[in-house]
């Protein structure tokens, strides 16, 4: 049976479709940047509102898969196919490495120390660490995507790529929601202690949430590579951290609409209004603020019972 | 040897800087609980508010003690009654909300702040008057220190001393640290918790615009975004020293500072930051609540 959000997500992936049939080049980039960041979006979802890891510094890892692309395609001249998967595994393993020994920390020390994982990301970056990572400048002329012979080199085609990865991202989520890894994230969520007490390994499954969301991120950070042919430390600062942080708080967390709509109005919506260039940021911390007060849980909230829907679903 | 001694007193000057913004942090987070993301961008606010009030009054030819004193009280208003007004707008509506709801409010707040001087004062260093404070060096044994470093280390040290007294000796401060323990039973008791956030926005907004006039005349070039780098590292020794606590907040930022100071006169500026972090985390991995930090039940 059709219930009325699964419509609504139907109608929006519908329309997400045909968008590129309609529109000219500029917009086709605008709702191409759309698709990629909503995935580093719902990826930086899966560890702060689902798994309710406190997590400011996402950013480093949707730029560790798109450095990883570029420097295997610019500097070993790897075709970008065979770039994706070490894309979506250095981040997991670094995610791995990183965040293991400090998954234990109370939320805030968590929060400043991925502050501090992604300074860190961007000064080896701009140091240019072993000659690989372009300094400063970044990377260019990162090769385009080669399947039998046919070159995906269009905004049409990359369009469809991101559309892709969408779509995957949304079926892992999906199924993340219906998995024993799931259930265990929706507990910890709601209660922490009782979830201990349950014999649910917190620090197993927040560690679990952190890879995973790091490897999505990885995969749209290799898209987002390919789609600008070039990569540059700027696009993964703390400021992009702190941006998709904010989507996911604003837009709802653990809410697949609410992220949607949360990239809509920070990467979108900026877009539309280049014109007032000078006080936008104003407007958007205003913004900001206004939505908190009045909507403390984001936008679209996910409705919380004590039995999540996904369960009830199964008991029956 | 005399690297060595320089970069102690460059450090300790640096460090003073950032334990009175991380003083800001520090009360905030220990009675709400919320870090104030927007504490920067008021340190940033103060030292081009204090450079207004500077030029309007005095001309920017004046230097007297006189005037000093006017700009920095000046400012020091101005800046608290800022503060008050942040906490008002922004968290006070949100003291029953999802803790990180308050975050987001903190971070747009910061924004609203840091473009409001952009748009002010404009996008461009602004540079502060080479005679804010008098020019004179004194040399001892080969060592550099300037009127500006003996004034920030002299007026951070009385501060901080004053505030430490304040806060154990006074019946303001006991309520502080009352409010800070249980909001709750502080309230059976009598506390108006309300009242005293205002204070604590009162005290920390007035610390972080000393802090600053003194950034402003120390590095005289100031910018409307420099309030997030300041901001950051004195949050960093907020934590590193057990954030909620004031002492370790006093002996974060100094450990901070002098650290900075060795890293960039040794090693190199370029990976200063790197350094920074790496320090905190591994603090945070022997010590989970920082130096000074206890510990304490998470609240949910």
């Amino acid at each position: 049976m059709m219930t009325k959000s699964s419509l609504i997500a139907l109608f929006v992936l519908v329309f997400m479709g045909f968008f590129p049939l309609f529109v000219d080049s500029a917009w086709l980039a605008i709702g191409t940047t759309f698709l990629v960041f909503s995935v580093v979006a719902l990826s930086q979802d899966i560890i702060l509102g689902r798994a309710g890891v406190f997590h400011m510094g996402h950013a480093m890892f949707f730029g560790m898969g798109a450095y990883t692309t570029a420097i295997l395609n610019v500097n070993f001249g790897l075709p970008i196919l065979a770039t994706l998967l070490p894309a979506i595994i250095v981040p997991m393993v670094f995610a791995f490495i990183l965040v293991a020994p400090i998954i234990h920390l109370r939320g805030d020390y968590l929060l400043v120390a991925t502050i501090g994982f992604n300074i860190i990301f961007i000064q080896v970056l701009q140091n240019d660490v072993f000659g690989l990572t372009g300094g400063p400048n970044g990377l260019f002329g990162i090769d385009v995507v080669k399947l039998f012979g046919f070159e995906l080199s269009s905004q049409t085609h990359m369009y469809y790529m991101a559309f892709l990865l969408l779509g995957v991202t949304l079926l892992i989520i999906r199924n993340l929601d219906r998995s024993k890894f799931g259930r265990a994230m929706f507990y910890i969520h709601k209660d922490e202690i009782a979830a201990q007490s349950m014999g649910i390994n917190i620090r197993y499954f927040k560690l679990y949430a952190f890879i995973l969301g790091a490897g999505i991120a990885g995969a749209a950070g290799s898209m987002f590579s390919i789609q600008y042919s070039a990569v540059s430390p700027e696009a993964f600062n703390v400021t992009q951290s702190i941006m998709f942080f904010t989507i996911v708080l604003v837009g709802g967390s653990a809410s697949l609409p609410g992220v949607l709509i949360g990239t809509f109005i920070m990467f979108v919506l900026p877009e539309m209004f280049r014109e007032f260039e000078t006080a936008r940021y104003l407007v958007f911390g205003i913004a900001m603020i206004l939505t908190m007060i009045l909507r403390p849980r984001g936008i679209w909230p996910v409705k919380f019972g004590t039995i999540p829907d996904f369960l009830k679903k199964e008991v029956k | 040897m005399d690297i060595f001694l320089q970069q102690m007193v460059n450090g300790l000057t640096i460090g003073s800087l950032y334990a009175l913004v991380a003083l800001g942090y520090t009360m905030v987070y220990g009675v709400m609980r919320l870090i104030n993301f927007a504490h920067g961008d008021l340190v940033a606010f103060s030292a081009f508010i204090g450079l207004s009030v500077y030029a309007q009054i005095f001309g920017e030819s004046v230097t007297s003690l006189g005037a000093i004193i006017v700009v920095f009280a000046l400012s020091a208003l101005i800046v608290a009654f800022v503060g008050v007004l942040l906490e008002r707008l922004a968290y006070r509506p949100l003291r029953t909300a999802p803790r990180l709801s308050a975050v987001v409010s903190a971070l747009g707040a910061g924004l609203v702040i840091q473009n409001s001087v952009m748009l002010i004062w404009g996008p461009n260093m602004k540079i502060f008057p080479s005679n804010f404070f008098p020019a004179t060096i004194w040399e001892i044994g080969g060592i550099v220190i300037t009127f500006t470093q003996v004034m920030i280390l002299g007026v951070s040290s009385v501060l901080m001393v004053g505030l430490y007294f304040f806060i154990h000796q006074t019946k303001i401060g006991t309520a502080i640290r009352a409010v800070a323990i249980d909001q709750d039973a502080a309230k059976l008791m009598g506390i108006n918790v309300g009242r005293i956030i205002m204070i604590i926005f009162i005290i920390g907004s007035a610390l972080g615009a000393v802090a600053g006039l003194f950034i402003g005349s120390y590095y005289r070039g100031i910018t409307f975004d420099m309030g997030w780098m300041y901001g950051l590292n004195a949050f960093v020794a907020a934590i590193m020293g057990g954030i909620g606590n004031i002492p370790g907040a006093m002996l974060g930022g100094l450990l901070l500072g002098l650290f900075n100071a060795m890293i960039t006169g040794y090693i190199s500026t370029q990976w200063a930051e790197t350094f920074t972090f790496v320090l905190l985390i591994a603090i945070l991995v022997f010590r989970p609540t920082g130096i000074l930090g206890e510990t304490v039940a998470e609240k949910v």
